[in-house]
C-alpha cells in the first residue's frame, strides 16, 4: 500500500479512513489528512470535536486509554504506525509531541533534554551533552538557560518551561512534532515565542498544532484541518479556509458563530 | 436564636478537642511521672539489705556488678575497686553453714545478732538480709538506699526483673531486640511492598486492581494474634526444619510476621505515592519513546520518592510498636541478639508479658513505664520525620 501511484512524493503522515471509538463513543469518523514533509497542519475546531484524538493517534498515546479502538490506517513516512511488527516506543522516537501544559520533569534542565536520549540508550558523554545544547538552542531557549543548566526545571517560568519541553522533543530527532494546544497555558508574549519557534522548526520538522486560537492557526499553519462532532469537515491550505471556507459551517466556526 | 445555636456547637467542638488533646497529654505525663521513679528505686529487693564489712573499702555497688557477684562471675573484691580478697557470698540460708541451728535460736530470734557478728569477723563477705534481721548496732556497712543508675537502664545488657537479690532492668536487649525485630521486617516487605505497589499503580489493569486493593487492604484488618497465631503454627515449624534450629521461635519468625503486617501499610501508602504521580509526567516520558519500565524507574519512582519513605517509615512504625504477634513468634529471651536466628524479645512485649505480675509503683513497675517511654520517644521520632519527609514533597 505504500506503493500507492498516486503518490509519488513520500508524505509525511497519511491517515486514511480513521474511525476511532472510546468504549462506544464514536470519537472520529472516517479522518483522512495527507501532510507533506516540512508543513504545518493546524487543527482547529470547538472542544471535544476530536482533534486532539487525532493527534494522539498518531504517536499512539491513545493506547494508553482502556477500551479504545482503531480502524483504517495512518502512515508515516510510508510505514503503517499501527502495524503489528511496530514497537510504540520506536515509534514515538520519530513522533515527539509537547503537551498542552509544559510537563517537565523534576529533574535538572539539562536532564529534562537528556531524558530521552538516555532511554534511548546512549551513554557518550559528549554526544548527549551536544545534543542537548543543540536541541535547547534549536527550542530559542539557550541565553535564558545557559548558565543554569543543573537547576531544576521547575524553576523556570511557564513558557520557558514549554520550551524546554519542546527542546526535550527535539533532543531525539523525530520527524514529525505534534503539538496539542502548545500556548493555551501561555501569557502572549511567551506565546508569540513559540509561534516564532514553530516558524524556525518548519524548515526541519513536519509539525502538527491543534489549536484554539484562530490567530494562531493563520498565522503558523501553512494548511488547516477543521473538525466537528468527530468528522473533518474541511481540510485545505490556511488562506483558503481563513478567507474563502467551501463549507458554512467552518465559516461559522472561524467567524466565531459558535464554538 | 439561630446565632446562638451555632455558638453552642461552636463551644461542643472547643471542649471535645480540648479534651483530646488533655487526655492525650495526661497518658503521656503518666508515663513519664511512672517511669521516672525507676531512678529512684533501690538497687536491691524491697525489703532486703546487703551488708558488708566495715573495714572493705567497696561502699557502693552497681546492680550489674551485684548481680555478677551472685552470680559468680565476679568473685574478688579487686574487681569491683576493693582490696584484694576472695568475695564470701552469704545468703540467709547459708548461715546455717556457720552457726547450728540451736545458736541461732529455737526463732532465729539470735540471727541478728549472730549476722552482725559475721559480718564484722569476715573481711570479704557480703551479707544478703531481710531487713527485719539486721540489728540496731550492726557492725558493718549496709547498702541500702544505693538507687538505679541512669547506665544501670539504658547501658544495661541484662533484662532480669525477678533475679535476687538485684534485680535487672537493662534496656538494651530489649531496644535491641525490637530494632532487629523490625529491620528484619522492614527488609523483607520493602521490596516486596514496593514491588506489589509498582505493580498495583501502573501495570495492573482495573479489574485486577479493584480485586487486589481490598484484598490486601483487608490485611489491615486482621487482628494481630491471628497473624501471630498464623506464625506459630506455620513460620515458626517452617523456620525450625529449614534452619534445623532447636527452636523456630527466633527473631526471624518475629520479622516475617511484621513483615506481612506491615505490607497493606507500605503497599498502600506507596501505590497511592504513585498514583498521585501526574499524567502528564507518565505521558511526557512515554511520548519520548521511553518503554513502561523506564517510564517506572526514571520518572514514577523519582516522583514518588517521599511517598514511598513516608511508605517505609510507617511500615517501620507498625513493626516496631506491635505487640501481640512478635509476643507469639519471637520465643521472648530477653538476651542481645547476635543473628536473627536467635529468640529476642521486644519492648511492646515484654510490657504487655510482665505488667500482669510487676507490683504497682515497684522497681519492675516503673522500669516497664519507663520502657514504655523509650518506646514512645521512638514512635515520636518515627511519626515527625514522617512530617518531614511530607512536607518535603511540597518545597521541592
Amino acid at each position: 500500500m505504500t506503493s500507492d501511484i498516486r503518490h509519488k512524493k513520500m508524505l509525511t503522515i497519511d491517515a486514511k479512513n480513521v474511525d476511532f471509538y472510546y468504549s462506544e463513543f464514536h470519537a472520529l469518523k472516517n479522518i483522512n489528512i495527507e501532510v507533506e514533509k516540512n508543513k504545518v497542519v493546524a487543527l482547529i475546531g470547538p472542544s471535544g470535536c476530536g482533534k486532539s484524538t487525532f493527534l494522539r493517534l498518531l504517536n499512539r498515546m491513545n493506547d494508553l486509554i482502556d477500551g479504545t479502538r482503531m480502524t483504517g490506517s495512518v502512515l508515516i513516512e510510508g510505514k503503517d504506525i499501527y502495524a503489528p511488527n511496530i514497537h510504540v516506543d520506536e515509534l514515538r522516537k520519530e513522533v515527539g509531541m509537547v503537551f498542552q501544559k509544559p510537563n517537565p520533569f523534576p529533574k535538572s534542565i539539562f536532564e529534562n533534554v537528556a531524558y530521552g536520549l538516555r532511554v534511548n540508550g546512549i551513554k557518550d558523554k559528549t554526544f548527549i551533552e551536544e545534543r542537548v545544547i543543540e536541541s535547547i538552542k534549536s527550542a530559542a531557549l539557550w541565553n535564558e538557560v545557559k548558565d543554569k543548566l543543573n537547576k531544576s526545571a521547575f524553576a523556570l517560568s511557564g513558557g520557558q518551561q514549554q520550551r524546554l519541553c519542546i527542546a526535550r522533543a527535539l533532543a531525539i530527532s523525530p520527524k514529525v512534532l505534534l503539538m496539542d494546544e502548545p500556548a493555551s497555558a501561555l501569557d502572549p508574549i511567551s506565546t508569540s515565542k513559540i509561534e516564532e519557534l514553530i516558524y524556525e522548526l518548519k524548515k526541519d520538522y513536519t509539525i502538527m498544532i491543534v489549536t484554539h486560537n484562530m490567530q494562531q492557526a493563520s498565522r503558523v499553519s501553512d494548511k488547516t484541518a477543521y473538525f466537528y462532532l468527530g468528522e473533518m469537515i474541511e481540510y485545505d491550505d490556511t488562506i483558503k479556509i481563513f478567507t474563502n471556507p467551501t463549507e458554512l459551517s467552518t465559516q461559522n466556526y472561524i467567524t466565531g458563530r459558535f464554538g | 436564636m439561630k446565632r446562638f445555636f451555632e455558638k453552642l456547637v461552636e463551644g461542643a467542638l472547643l471542649i471535645s478537642g480540648s479534651i483530646t488533646s488533655i487526655t492525650i497529654l495526661l497518658i503521656v505525663i503518666f508515663l513519664f511521672k511512672e517511669a521516672s521513679g525507676l531512678f529512684n528505686s533501690p538497687v536491691i529487693e524491697d525489703g532486703y539489705v546487703l551488708a558488708f564489712n566495715k573495714d572493705n573499702p567497696v561502699k557502693k555497688l552497681s546492680s550489674y556488678q551485684i548481680k555478677q557477684i551472685f552470680d559468680g562471675a565476679i568473685t574478688n573484691w579487686d574487681e569491683v575497686g576493693g582490696k584484694e580478697e576472695p568475695i564470701e557470698v552469704v545468703r540467709l540460708s547459708d548461715l546455717t553453714k556457720y552457726y547450728t541451728e540451736a545458736e541461732l535460736g529455737a526463732n532465729f530470734e539470735n540471727i541478728p545478732a549472730k549476722a552482725s557478728e559475721l559480718t564484722a569477723k569476715h573481711p570479704g563477705i557480703i551479707l544478703f538480709l531481710p531487713n527485719s534481721y539486721i540489728a540496731k548496732n550492726f557492725d558493718g556497712t549496709l547498702l541500702k538506699h544505693e538507687t538505679l543508675r541512669p547506665g544501670d537502664f539504658f547501658g544495661g545488657k541484662e533484662w532480669y526483673p525477678t533475679a535476687s537479690p538485684s534485680p535487672q532492668y537493662g534496656l538494651l536487649p530489649l531496644l535491641l531486640g525490637t530494632l532487629w525485630v523490625s529491620l528484619g521486617a522492614i527488609l523483607l516487605s520493602l521490596p516486596f511492598g514496593i514491588a506489589v505497589a509498582v505493580y498495583l499503580a501502573e501495570i495492573s489493569t482495573m479489574r485486577v486492581r479493584n480485586f487486589l486493593k481490598p484484598v490486601i487492604e483487608l490485611l489491615a484488618g486482621i487482628p494481630s494474634v491471628v497473624y501471630g497465631f498464623f506464625g506459630l503454627v506455620v513460620i515458626v515449624p517452617f523456620l525450625q526444619k529449614t534452619f534445623q534450629l532447636p527452636v523456630g521461635e527466633t527473631g526471624l519468625a518475629g520479622s516475617i510476621v511484621l513483615a506481612i503486617m506491615a505490607l497493606p501499610t507500605i503497599i498502600t501508602v506507596a501505590e497511592d505515592a504513585m498514583r498521585n504521580v501526574p499524567r502528564a509526567m507518565k505521558e511526557a516520558s512515554l511520548a519520548l519513546g521511553a518503554t513502561q519500565w523506564q517510564t517506572i524507574y526514571r520518572v514514577v519512582i523519582p516522583y514518588a520518592k517521599s511517598g514511598i519513605t513516608s511508605a517505609a517509615v510507617l511500615g517501620i512504625g507498625r513493626a516496631i510498636g506491635e505487640t501481640m504477634a512478635v509476643l507469639m513468634v519471637t520465643g521472648n529471651a530477653a538476651v542481645i541478639p547476635h543473628t536473627l536466628l536467635e529468640p529476642v524479645r521486644t519492648i511492646p512485649a515484654t510490657i504487655a508479658a510482665e505488667l500482669g505480675e510487676a507490683s504497682a509503683g515497684g522497681g519492675h513497675y516503673q522500669a516497664l513505664f519507663a520502657l514504655g517511654c523509650i518506646l514512645f520517644i521512638i514512635t515520636m521520632i518515627i511519626s515527625i520525620s514522617v512530617e518531614f519527609i511530607s512536607s518535603k514533597k511540597y518545597s521541592k
